[in-house]
This record gives structure tokens, C-alpha cells and sequence, in this order.
């Protein structure tokens, strides 16, 4: 597809986007994107979905995690043409403000977190520990969250809310 | 379900379900990107800037060089010596020499490339010792030297002579960086009065709004700050960063103009921890009485000011800790190189100095062979006694009282079960006192306002900025205990210059302590004025009345509840219930400079675990006893001190943005490495000691820094502890593990070599 165009910004358009289309929390989403674009940026400034963050941009820091067809990654590490028709979840997709996950619920309760821009990463990452591994060890906790960097807490309080809640979920 | 421990923070909910907009979530109509070019060379004369190329470019709205600002082209907190763009000149690899304003981040990015700078290099000072050798190129109008400090008192020849026992070392500190989360950016938008608003982070709003008013020339009344929710700043966005460069970007184009650092930008232009080497001098006679002190330190500034010279001053005052040393020098200078900037970062001067002292304590111990807690313990100040600098402070028992846990952890036996020949544990722990505010002869102001809202709300408003570290809990909390309210009865009003009264600065772990008096001495108004309002629609006398959960409460009626907040509101005009209050931060009634009148204690003890054969250091246990008054919002407290703890295992351990010949030699995290979950202790346990003196008027005081300061002494001496070498140097690093472990012939298959010295 290989066109200049406007869209309802007035924004032009180089030739070379196209529709990515993917589902993002569910529902089906098309974006203009050149497929080297990154989802992060899709989903940040092409969707305005900003509870995903970006923070390193080489995959080291996990802030911008999501989970692609339910298997945690780092969307600054992704392509949209890795995205093309593939479940897409993020953390508008693990629950709201008013009805909270139960891991989010824990990281409230043990103070898993204190500025909070991890913290979307985090929970995305906790999430999917729980989901693979319900009843997990200090030694598993460590290793599920490993991708993931908190400046803020020093890891503890995120600890306590990932036990408190495969308690909770049990 | 398991019960909470803790209250939930009042932005708890939008921050772990992802709905909260950060500023650099921020998204406005009719955007356009902003980026910013930064110089090529660490030091350089500017021959020749040609921004036509870029102009000229499709989707290039803007491109800004020095010619392009309107008022003073310099930033600084404390002295305008940064170019906003540099003129002829360039002094280190973060310096800006253009910005760009374009339809996309890729526009922008060409135009930036096609921005032409032609620069003649300059040599680079990229070390203190170079830039003050007399042939030094003088990086600044009055040379190489921000700033010297220093404090003397009795009379160090005739103290050491005195001493049986002396002790030299030379400490090195390193380029700790702050690694937010979120890097540095947000929005500027141009409003119609010709003013803008500029939503982005800050420590200070009015003093951003005060700076950009400078280098506008622009009313600060047009000018509107907009800084709460921050990722993470740890002092690191105390000064400007991005804020001028989008407010030219957006009033030249006249849109929103986004700006937004990547990671790489960010450690290219931002603050770092400053580098020092501090030698320090010890002496004391045959009963551990430390006689006398000498202290030199010379700090890395980099290129330009910010609060270097208070840094500078901060450390030379805690040099002598919380031991009342009769005879002291300490004299320190903090010096202009090409390396990167060197600021404000959480513990601001006392983690350098307070390394040296304890490491220095711990030689001493060693030689006269007492135990370090001992030797701590006879030289442990007094309740009476001034502070560091002589100056008097509020009387104080917390450094006895976090001693005594200290001590008391120490006997704790080694978690050693996994001790085999190649792994060795062991134990050390460490002391500091911390100055809170900003100390004597400084503008150090604050205040904050309660109103009812038309809403019906109970609206406390602070300039206070909420970085994470919970002040928006802490105001919560001092609500709900002041006027037994709900949290639904509470607006918290902050970061936003148009909406908040002057608090001063969210530095210097004065927030929780500003929030705390404010209120007190506001409560009694407000109380008063809301009683009387509702007495005065109820007809009942106000002696009956009382506020409480949702509204005014009367006495021995059932329900108690009597007038709701909201009913009371529909009855007051917006303004009629609201109350003031300014004042200044607690300072020493002596007329010393910087000198501290609050201050607060940590007292640390770590297990490490140190591996024979590959020299890694891994802490085990990380306890922490904290006096800093009482606790308000315990799970803040909690997480400050944990989160401090462990972003001092960091400095500790690995953090280091090196540089060389004034380049970083690192770009993003997968070279900078910071503590991740795997790094933390299997225990980490935070025991506050809320107790004060007797007649202490002074409530809370904050634990934003208290965290980070003596952690790495501890881990230094357990370090020792575990393989009888004493790192002098952080990181310690596996290389010089591993070398000690050689020269000591800790390894069965290794002979011991001569130690150099030893």
C-alpha cells in the first residue's frame, strides 16, 4: 500500500504505512504503521493506550512488557508486522479501576510500588508468573520478575505482593 | 482474602491498573515532536552553526539555536551558568547547541542530523587533577574551581599528638546515576494570553516557573507549571532538563510541542551522583576517644554549577558524623571538568562523606582493637550536643538509639549455612546522621492551604511534587489523623503553580515534615471556621459540634453525623472556609552557614556473602534502623528505607556511569546496571525508632535520604569481615575481589603473595 495521505489529524502520512491490524485487550485495533515501527510506539501514540511505558528501549528494563498471544515480552523490542493478527494484552487489559486484579490488589496492599512507571511492566509480569507458575517459589518469584527494573521500592514490597497474591489466588 | 497491612496510597488505583497519565503520557491536539541536538565534543569551540538544511526540511516546524532566546540563555539553580544553546562553546557531550520542532519524531530526528555544527575541539579536562593544573584551559569566567568549603575547629596538630593510634585512607566514589523510570520530557503548550503551560517534571515548580521565566522574558504569572505525577526523579529533575527547550519549541511554532528524552539522551544530558576522592586522617588515643579529624575532598562537578557549591558544603559538614570530635579540618573543593554534570541526587553529598567516616571508623576499631560498635558507642554524641559545624540543632538521642539496634544485629550469628571453602560471609554495620531542609542562610520557605472546596471536600493544597515517594499518602494521612475524616472527604491540591500555595522544594526530606507542621498549624483555624459555619446554618452552638467521616459530627446525637461536607458547601461561597499558612523550614539559631537544625539517623547492618572464585559480593540480610521522628504513612516509610537500601546496594556493588576522556562510556541500562530483584537480600528489615525528645516540637521528620547513606560502609565491612581486604574504592568490584582473594591466599590453591603495603 503505497500512498501520502491525511488523516483526521492532518497529519501526513509517508508512503510505505499500511493498517497493522492486531487485537489489543480483545478488541480488534488497525493502526498506520511502517511495519518496522515499534508496538510500544503503536500502542502509546498510535493508540493512546499509555499504561504501557517506555523507559530503556533495548528490552533490558521490562517497563513497556506486554503479553503477545498470552506470552510476556517487551514491546520496544517488538515490530507492528510481529504484531499483524496476533492477540495483543496490556495492562488496560488486566483490570479497571474499578475492578482490580487480584495481583494488582496485592501490589496495593504490600506497597508494590511507589512512582509507578514500572509498575504496568511489573504487574504484566507478575501476571504471567502466577498464570504459569500459581504456587511459586522465592527462587521462581525472583527468576518470573528478573526482567524487570525497580528504582523505586527495592524489589521488597513487590515480593510480598506477588506471595500475597498467589495466596489469594489459590 | 488476606487484610491489607497498610493503607492504600491515594493514587494507588490509576497506578497499578495503568490509567494514570504521567506528563509524558500526555498527548495534545495539532502535537508536534521536539528533540534536541546535543554536541558532538566534550569540549569544544563552536566555529559555525547552519541550520538551513534543517529548515528546509518537509514537517520541520522549527529549528532553535542560542539566536532564538529571548531572555538570559543560562540555567541554574543557584547561578545561571548553563546555556540554554551554547554560543561559541561547547563544555561537555550533554551541552545543547539546537532543538527542533517537527511533524514526527523521525522528522525531527533528520532535521536534527541536518543541523550543521562545525566545532574546533578543545583538550579535555576530564579529571579534577587535570582541570586544576595551572595550564588548564579555564572552563569557566572565574576558572576551574565552582567552589571551596570548609570547617575547622580546636587545633588538629595538638589533637593528633595526643592520638596513639591514626588512621589514612583514600576513599572513590563514583558517577552514581539516578535511573528514574521515566526519563525526562512532557508537553509545553502555548496558551492564547501569549503564556504557556508546561507539563512536565519537576522538584520545584515555582523555581522552574521562576527559570523559564529568566530565559523567556516572560511574566512568571504567564507561565504555568504543571510537574505531578513523576517517575522517579531521586533529585535527578531538580534542575531544568527538557522545560526550556519545549517552551521554545512551542511558543516559536505556536503548538503543543512534545519533548521526551530517550534513555540514552537522558544519561547523555542528565545529573549524576558526584564523583569524589576523600581523604580523611583519623586519630584516637589508647580508650577509642577520637581526638582528631582531617578531611580533604575534592568533588567532579562537570561542566556547569547546579547545586554543586551546597553538595560541596553538605558533605563537609557531615564529615564528622555523629561523633562530636574536638578537633577537626575539613576543607573541600568541588571542581569544573568536562565529565558530565554532577548534582543533586538523594543523600546530596552525605553517602561520599559518610563512607570515608565509617570506613574510617572501622580502621580504627581494627587497630585498637575494638569492636566497631564500641568505638562508635564512646565517640556516639549527646542529646545536648550541636551539630557537625557547632551549630546548635534540636536536641537529639537518635543516633544512641539506631547504635543500639546496630549493635545488637551485630552479634547476630552468620547465616552461614551456606559457607563452604569458597564462599565466606560476614557482618558489618555502619552509622550516619543526615541534615533535613536546606540549612542556615538559605531561602528555605514553605506553607500550604485548607479549604473547603464548592464540591464539598476537604482541599489541602501543597507545591509539593509526588515523585513515588508518597507525599500525596503522607498529606492523606495528616488529614485523616488531624480532622478524623474519610479519604473521599480529602482533595489533595499539588503540582500545579496555578493551583498551589509556595511550599518550597520537594527536596532535602523536608516534604513529609512541611506537610505535618502546615497542618499543625492550620488545624485549629479550619477546624474553627468549619464549626462555626455549620453552627451558624444548624443553629446549633458550635460547642456541640465536632468534624468528623463525611461532615460535621454533633455530640450525643444518633447518628452522629449531622451535616455532611457537601450540604455545608452549597452553603459557602468557593473561598469563604479556607486557611493559610508560611513559614520557613527550622533552621540553627547560630549563624552558621548551611549548618542543619533537623536531622535524622540510620544505622545499618549487612550479611554479605562474598564467592572465592568469582568474586561476586552478594548481601544477604539488609537491616536498617531509622530515628527520624514518627512514622505518618508506614508503608512509605517502609518503602523509602527499603527502596533506599537497596539503590545503595547499587552504589555499592555495581553502579558506575563511567566516562572517559568526557565520554560516557555508558548509553542505557544493558551497561549501566542497576540492582535487579535477583541483587536483593533475602531479608530486608526496616526498624523505624519513632521516639524524640521530651518537648520536641517538631513532628516527623522525612526519610527520603535516610535510606541510602550507611549502607555502603556496612557492606564495606562485612566485605572485610568475610575476606580480610577493605575496599576504599566503590563499586567493589569482582576484579578487586578477586585480586584480594589472590594476595591473601584465601583459595587453597593459592599461596598467599606479598601485600604492596601490607
Amino acid at each position: 500500500m503505497e500512498q501520502t495521505r491525511k488523516d483526521s489529524r492532518r497529519i501526513e502520512h509517508r508512503q510505505g504505512k499500511y493498517a497493522c491490524t492486531f487485537r489489543v485487550n480483545g478488541k480488534e485495533v488497525s493502526v498506520d504503521a511502517s511495519p518496522m515501527d515499534r508496538v510500544v510506539d503503536l500502542l502509546r501514540d498510535g493508540l493512546h493506550e499509555t499504561g504501557t511505558k517506555i523507559s530503556c528501549g533495548i528490552g533490558r528494563c521490562g517497563a513497556c512488557s506486554i503479553w503477545v498471544d498470552g506470552r510476556l515480552t517487551s514491546s520496544c523490542l517488538l515490530l507492528a508486522y510481529q504484531v499483524e493478527g496476533k492477540e495483543v494484552t496490556t495492562i488496560e487489559g488486566m483490570g479497571t479501576e474499578e475492578r482490580c486484579s487480584i495481583v494488582q490488589e496485592a501490589f496495593m496492599n504490600e506497597g508494590g510500588f511507589q512512582c509507578g512507571y514500572c509498575t504496568p511492566g511489573m504487574i504484566m509480569a507478575a501476571e504471567s508468573l502466577l498464570r504459569h507458575t500459581p504456587d511459586p517459589d522465592d527462587e521462581e518469584i525472583r527468576e518470573g520478575l528478573s526482567g524487570n527494573i525497580c528504582r523505586c521500592t527495592g524489589y521488597s514490597g513487590i515480593i510480598r505482593a506477588v506471595k500475597a497474591a498467589a495466596a489469594n489466588l489459590q | 482474602m488476606k487484610q491489607p497491612e497498610y493503607q492504600r496510597r491515594p493514587d494507588a488505583v490509576p497506578k497499578v491498573t495503568g490509567s494514570l497519565k504521567y506528563l509524558t503520557d500526555r498527548f495534545e491536539e495539532n502535537m508536534l515532536i521536539g528533540k534536541v541536538l546535543r554536541s558532538e565534543y566534550p569540549h569544544a569551540r563552536i566555529k559555525r552553526i547552519d541550520t538551513s538544511a534543517a529548515e528546509a526540511l518537509p514537517g520541520v516546524h522549527a529549528v532553535l539555536t542560542h539566536h532564538d532566546v529571548p531572555g538570559l540563555n543560562r540555567f541554574g539553580i543557584v547561578m545561571p551558568d548553563q546555556p540554554v544553546f551554547c554560543e561559541d562553546r561547547v563544555r561537555y557531550t550533554g551541552d545543547a547547541v539546537a532543538a527542533v520542532a517537527a511533524e514526527s519524531a523521525e522528522s525531527a530526528d533528520q532535521a536534527l542530523a541536518a543541523v550543521v555544527v562545525e566545532y574546533e575541539p578543545l583538550p579535555v579536562l576530564d579529571s579534577v587533577e587535570k582541570a586544576l593544573t595551572p595550564e588548564a584551559e579555564q572552563l569557566h569566567e572565574n576558572g576551574n574551581i565552582l567552589h571551596e568549603a570548609s570547617y575547622t575547629r580546636g587545633d588538629l596538630q595538638q589533637g593528633f599528638a595526643g592520638c596513639t593510634c591514626i588512621v589514612e585512607e583514600t576513599y572513590q566514589l563514583p558517577r552514581q546515576m539516578h535511573g528514574y523510570m521515566e526519563t525526562e520530557g512532557g508537553v509545553v503548550v502555548p496558551e492564547s494570553d501569549g503564556g504557556i503551560s508546561v507539563y512536565m517534571a519537576t522538584q520545584h515548580g515555582f523555581k522552574d516557573r521562576f527559570q523559564l521565566s529568566r530565559i523567556l522574558e516572560t511574566p512568571e504569572e504567564k507561565i504555568r507549571i504543571i510537574s505531578s505525577p513523576i517517575g522517579g526523579s531521586f533529585g535527578g529533575k531538580d534542575e531544568l532538563n527538557l522545560q526550556p527547550y519545549g517552551a521554545l519549541l512551542a511558543l516559536k511554532t505556536g503548538r503543543p510541542v512534545r519533548v521526551h528524552n530517550t534513555r540514552e539522551e537522558s544519561i547523555r544530558a542528565g545529573l549524576k551522583r558526584h564523583p569524589m576522592a576523600i581523604t580523611m586522617r583519623t586519630g584516637a588515643d589508647e580508650s577509642g576517644r577520637v581526638l582528631a579529624h582531617e578531611t580533604t575532598i575534592y568533588a567532579d562537578t562537570g561542566a556547569y554549577a547546579t547545586l554543586g557549591p551546597a553538595i560541596l558544603e553538605f558533605a563537609v559538614e557531615h564529615a564528622s558524623g555523629l561523633y562530636p570530635i574536638p578537633n577537626i579540618t575539613t576543607t573541600g573543593v568541588s571542581v569544573f571538568t568536562n565529565n558530565g554534570v554532577a548534582g543533586e541526587f538523594r543523600g546530596f553529598g552525605g553517602n561520599q562523606v559518610t563512607f570515608a567516616l565509617e570506613g574510617q571508623m572501622d580502621r580504627l576499631a581494627e587497630k585498637l582493637g575494638m569492636e566497631g560498635t564500641k568505638l562508635r558507642a564512646r565517640n556516639m554524641r549527646k542529646p545536648s550536643d550541636t551539630g557537625p559545624l557547632g551549630q546548635g540543632i534540636a536536641p537529639t538521642d537518635g543516633g544512641r538509639m539506631i547504635l543500639e539496634d546496630v549493635t545488637t544485629w551485630q552479634q547476630l550469628p552468620l547465616s552461614n549455612a551456606g559457607e563452604t571453602a569458597w564462599v565466606k560471609n560476614g557482618r558489618g554495620g555502619a552509622v550516619s546522621m543526615h541534615g533535613g531542609g536546606l540549612g542556615y542562610g538559605r531561602l528555605d520557605p514553605s506553607g500550604g492551604r485548607l479549604a473547603l472546596t464548592k464540591e464539598g471536600k476537604l482541599e489541602a493544597a501543597f507545591g509539593f511534587e509526588e515523585c513515588g515517594q508518597g507525599i500525596v499518602a503522607v498529606i492523606e494521612t495528616v488529614m485523616k489523623g488531624t480532622f478524623s475524616c474519610n479519604e473521599e472527604d480529602i482533595e489533595i491540591t499539588i503540582g500545579d503553580t496555578n493551583k498551589v500555595p509556595v511550599s518550597g522544594s520537594t527536596t532535602a526530606s523536608r516534604g513529609t515534615s512541611m506537610v505535618w507542621t502546615a497542618v499543625e498549624n492550620m488545624k485549629a483555624s479550619f477546624r474553627r471556621q468549619l464549626l462555626i459555619e455549620a453552627s451558624r446554618v444548624t443553629g446549633t452552638a458550635a460547642a456541640d459540634l465536632y468534624l468528623g467521616a463525611g461532615g460535621v459530627h454533633k455530640r450525643g446525637a444518633e447518628p452522629s453525623l449531622f451535616l455532611s461536607y457537601k450540604a455545608l458547601a452549597e452553603y459557602v461561597q468557593d473561598g469563604d472556609i479556607e486557611t493559610h499558612t508560611s513559614f520557613d523550614f527550622p533552621v540553627t539559631p547560630d549563624e552558621i552557614d548551611s549548618g542543619h537544625y533537623l536531622y535524622s539517623f540510620g544505622g545499618v547492618s549487612a550479611e554479605v556473602e562474598v564467592n572465592l572464585l568469582t568474586g561476586t559480593v552478594r548481601v544477604l540480610d539488609l537491616k536498617q534502623s531509622v530515628s527520624a521522628g514518627p512514622v505518618m504513612y508506614p508503608q512509605g516509610y517502609r518503602g523509602q528505607i527499603e527502596g533506599g537500601g537497596i539503590m545503595a546496594l547499587g552504589y555499592t556493588l555495581m553502579e558506575d556511569a563511567v566516562m572517559q576522556e568526557g565520554r560516557y562510556q555508558t548509553e542505557n541500562f544493558d551497561t549501566y546496571l542497576m540492582p535487579g530483584v535477583k541483587d536483593l537480600p533475602d531479608n530486608v528489615t526496616v526498624k523505624p525508632r519513632e521516639e524524640v525528645m521530651e518537648g520536641d516540637i517538631h513532628g516527623p521528620r522525612g526519610v527520603g535520604e535516610i535510606g541510602t547513606i550507611a549502607v555502603a560502609p556496612a557492606i564495606a565491612e562485612a566485605i572485610y569481615q568475610a575476606i580480610g581486604a577493605r575496599p576504599e574504592k566503590l563499586p567493589v568490584s569482582r576484579e578487586w575481589v578477586l585480586q584480594q582473594i589472590q594476595q591473601r591466599g584465601l583459595l587453597p590453591w593459592n599461596k598467599p603473595e606479598k601485600i604492596p603495603g601490607g
